[in-house]
């Protein structure tokens, strides 16, 4: 019962985020898409952080996104015309197209298989772990037994 | 001066040949038993000496190259680009390593000042010091090999010398910068110690892991300098390029994150050889790695391979970082294949809730996020290759794979510790984690009521409210974890001793200084954490202000007083002077600047920033509307920040703590118990010492 | 200017590299005792920290003496054999052993 309600509360959270997702409002929503695309003048900074003086691009950009958000679009239709117009670099990172998920899917995959592999090497050396030997009874050995405790004990 | 630096240049090449050759024919004669006209012993040191003079040859060059900036000799070209006669003393001497010939030989100089100390402490293991020394020299002669021959810092201009330079970029015009370049290199060029020490210890098949033990500081050392270098650049692209942030994830900036990532994990992984004979394999790829990478990254820099907002003009150079760097793998490759058998492992890893297999688990996350940053960086290279097209790879890719990654990270700082070696039981475990647990739950419940609000990840999307809550109650979770670690400690000492709380947490700290320190170090990291944290509630505004007018931000309310504009020999500029108000009163001023500095014809911006622990007011002078004549002031609300630069202390703190060494337990005894001092006590103060 | 300062530098160095002291440091491998004085202090550190773990309450009792047991075994191997070679070492030459301080 208890992991029925869990496998329940999944997609009502998922069903959860896509109701409220359009109840953002347009003010996060213009500075989300504005972290979301490059300045095209080639400056190397995302649009909306893009700070040098006289800056030919950052301007109209973000002119036309707030005119994009002001007109409904969904930020998937702004990311496209974005980069229909601008090309693929105006994205600061990639979309979730073709090869390009690869570039998202590397990493994470990269972390489970690290960690299975981890836990894998593990078990394989606990395996190997010789047991532990017999204590020696010779008085030889008792004696640097002593030897070692008395220079190692607290 | 010019000849003198250039002769000098080719003076530490023949000298790092030499010192190569000859040191690698006198360890081979002395590894087969045969002998030249010349004993391998004196051969040896007469390669020695050699690599001693590489560097006083290399500080000649060097003083050269400072000495044409601060005499304004621009016949030499590099002088003539980068400085002028306006330019500020100290930024005359930073200009040895603002264009890629000065920072290649501050690069060559620094790795000939390492191999220097190095050297002159070679008594410390004869052998293995000449092995290091030799592999060093290597390094140093392609580092030689570069200035003389592909960016010659001394090359002269043709044809009339131009009464002055075009002086430096502004944007390096600012006292940070003349403290980080050096920093970021001695860390890159430090690993190159560390290097020497583990391919020559496998060339030599060295017994045991004293070499671990002899590396240690300048291991220590190098991962301080590389830390205070990557701070001291975030901290500077914060104060200076004014869009109010600290890391773009620019290509540049991950270059020098790389290196410290596999760094971090082998100052880790290396404490399972040194105490357990573990890991011998993976320690040893792990510092060929960090080295490589810290090669990679200057390639990264000056091959223009990738853009990249602050690397050196696009050059040739980049051709010869590749083949070096496939020298490096082969000989790195060709070595272990050679030694392999050497490796083995002397112990295997006894249960998985141990202290092996967190420094296990610390080595696979901070590798990963080390492969996600490369992955990065390099994926617009393989898109284009693959796709066709270039795409972006920048923050918001490295926001969402990076960072869930990072605090996994912070998770496994605090388990670490309540791990015992070999093996712990459950039963520990749980007590051990419980205090954490419950500041981990309890801080999750007040950031929440403080206005964090993890469930806005399903709500509207936002993660950063997400992370923040887990990066808090992880910090939580953390600090407990080594407080109580300290306390048991200390409970212990305290036991034994008679002492005060304080008093026995200072000395189980000086009895075990590495371990310790590391704590300290774990702290450090949970601070900067908190600081990074504070990112997600970022806030901003725009806004043109005339005389009295003004707008609010968070609790704050700026309004002008007056703007003008000035001029000196260096710059134009332009500037706002703000009042700043909290609750009716004012609490500070604020002076926003824009400057055009007249030799590059370039501008920059002069953050002003009024810092508290709880956020930052962090103002910048945007510009002017043309129409009215009002400058336009952009303001940034930066929650915690603050705490990141104090988080960077704490982890210097720390390291140099755990660099001291331990406290001797003769000493421990006298200075503690005078009187009625018992073989016991001897023996405790020994205790806590060991490896970590 | 540059020509003297050049010749002066390389005469010097030149002085240093070729002309080194008669005594110059022996270059000799690691022996087997340096060696097994090397992984005593290890193992010692190992028991020493051992103990203080224990005393601050990270190991449970059985836990604690099963990898005592295991560690002294160990170190009892090496002290044998460092015995061993020592009294070999002290037959063979009146001269005095370099023994490394712990």
């Amino acid at each position: 019962m208890r992991r029925f309600n869990q496998w329940l509360l999944l997609p009502m959270l998922v069903a959860l985020t896509i109701l409220t997702a359009g109840f953002a409002d347009s003010g996060r929503r213009y500075d989300d898409l504005g972290h979301e695309m490059m300045c095209a003048c080639g400056c190397g900074q995302v649009l909306i952080e893009c700070n040098h003086m006289g800056c030919p691009d950052s301007g109209p950009m973000l002119a036309e996104l707030r005119t994009a958000i002001q007109r409904g679009d969904s930020d998937n239709t702004i990311l496209t015309a974005f980069q229909n117009k601008y090309g693929p670099t105006i994205l600061a990172a990639p979309m979730l197209t073709k090869f390009n998920i690869v570039a998202w899917v590397i990493p994470p995959a990269l972390l489970l298989i690290g960690i299975g592999a981890t836990l894998m090497l593990v078990r394989k050396w606990k395996l190997r772990t010789v047991p532990m030997p017999n204590v020696p009874q010779e008085p030889a050995f008792r004696t640097l037994r002593d030897r070692i405790r008395r220079e190692t004990e607290l | 001066m010019p000849a003198f630096g250039s002769f000098a240049l080719l003076l530490g090449l023949v000298l790092s040949g030499y010192s190569l050759l000859a040191g690698a024919i006198a360890l081979r004669q002395l590894s087969t038993g045969s002998r030249g006209r010349v004993s391998p012993e004196r051969l040896a040191e007469t390669a020695r000496r050699a690599g001693i003079g590489s560097f006083i040859a290399a500080s000649c060059a060097a003083f050269a190259l400072v000495w044409a900036a601060f005499t304004n000799d621009f016949s030499v070209s590099y002088i003539l680009h980068h400085s002028n006669r306006a330019l500020p003393g100290p930024y005359k001497f930073a200009a040895l390593w603002s264009g890629q010939e000065g920072s290649l030989l501050l690069w060559a100089w620094l790795l000939s000042a390492y191999g220097f100390v190095l050297r002159l402490r070679h008594k410390v293991d004869v052998t293995l010091t000449a092995y290091a020394s030799a592999i060093l020299a290597g390094i140093q002669v392609f580092f030689f090999l570069l200035l003389n021959f592909a960016a010659t810092p001394f090359s002269l201009v043709s044809g009339a010398v131009p009464q002055d330079g075009f002086g430096l970029n502004p944007l390096l015009q600012y006292p940070e910068m003349v403290i980080h370049p050096p920093m970021l290199y001695l860390g890159y060029v430090g690993f190159s110690v560390p290097f020497a020490f583990a391919l020559g210890a496998l060339m030599m098949r060295y017994p045991g892991e004293k070499w671990i033990h002899i590396t240690r500081r300048w291991t220590m050392v190098t991962w301080l300098f590389l830390t205070c270098g990557i701070f001291l650049g975030a901290h500077w692209a914060y104060a200076v390029l004014g869009w109010g942030g600290y890391w773009g994830w620019d290509p540049v900036e991950n270059a020098s994150l790389m290196p410290w990532l596999t760094g971090t994990a082998f100052l880790h992984s290396v404490m399972m050889q040194e105490k357990r004979g573990m890991m011998k394999s993976w320690n040893v790829w792990l510092i060929f790695s960090t080295f490589m990478l810290s090669i990679l990254g200057t390639l990264l820099t000056r091959s223009g391979l990738v853009s990249s907002v602050h690397a050196f003009a696009q050059s040739s150079i980049g051709s010869w970082f590749w083949a070096f760097l496939v020298i490096v793998l082969a000989v790195c490759t060709f070595t272990y294949i050679l030694h392999r058998d050497h490796l083995k492992t002397e112990n295997k890893l006894e249960s998985l809730v141990s202290r092996e297999s967190s420094f296990l688990f610390n080595n696979l996350v901070l590798l990963v996020a080390c492969f996600t940053v490369l992955w990065g960086t390099f994926f617009p290279v393989l898109s284009e290759y693959v796709q066709g097209n270039k795409v972006t790879v920048s923050a918001p890719f490295y926001n969402r794979v990076a960072v869930p990654i990072g605090l996994f990270l912070l998770f496994l700082t605090g388990i670490g510790p309540l791990l015992a070696w070999r093996s712990t039981s459950f039963r520990s475990i749980r007590r051990n984690l419980v205090l954490p647990s419950i500041a981990a739950l309890v801080t999750a419940v007040v950031v929440m009521f403080c206005g964090v609000h993890p469930w806005e990840i399903f709500t509207t999307n936002d993660q950063g409210s997400f992370y923040s809550w887990v990066a808090f109650s992880l910090a939580a979770f953390v600090v407990t974890a080594v407080a109580s670690e300290f306390l048991r400690g200390a409970h212990v000492i305290q036991r034994h001793t008679g002492q005060n709380l304080f008093a026995s947490m200072v000395q189980l700290t000086r009895r075990n200084t590495r371990r310790y320190g590391g704590y300290i170090v774990h702290f450090g990291v949970v601070v900067i954490f908190i600081g990074l944290a504070g990112h997600a509630f970022n806030q901003t505004q725009e806004q043109e202000l005339g005389f009295k007018q003004s707008f609010h931000l968070g609790p704050y309310r700026i309004e002008c007083l007056d703007y003008s504009q000035d001029s000196n020999s260096n710059y134009d500029t332009e500037f706002a002077l703000l009042d700043v108000y909290r609750g009716g009163k004012k609490i500070t001023r604020l002076s926003p600047e824009l400057r055009f500095y007249t030799a590059s014809q370039q501008t920059s911006t002069i953050v002003a920033n009024h810092s508290t622990p709880a956020w930052d007011l962090y103002v910048i002078y945007a510009g002017k509307n043309p129409d009215t004549g009002q400058p336009i002031i952009k303001a940034f609300l930066n929650p915690l920040v603050m705490w990141i630069w104090i988080g960077v202390v704490i982890v210097a703190v720390g390291t140099g703590i755990a660099l001291v060494p331990n406290m001797s337990a003769a000493l421990a005894s006298a200075r503690n118990r005078p009187q009625d001092a018992s073989a016991k006590e001897n023996e405790m103060a020994a205790a806590g010492r060991g490896g970590d | 200017m540059s020509l003297i300062a050049s010749g002066l530098l390389l005469i010097a160095i030149f002085v240093y590299v070729f002309y080194p002291e008669r005594n110059v440091e022996a270059q000799r491998g690691k022996t087997r005792l340096e060696y097994l004085f090397e992984r005593r202090d290890v193992l010692y550190d190992n028991l020493r920290d051992l103990n203080f773990e224990h005393s601050a309450g990270k190991y449970p009792e059985e836990d604690f003496v099963a990898q005592r047991a295991a560690l002294e075994n160990e170190t009892a191997e090496v002290l044998a054999e460092i015995d061993l070679l020592e009294s070999r070492w002290t037959g063979t030459t009146n001269s005095q052993a370099v023994r490394p301080s712990r």
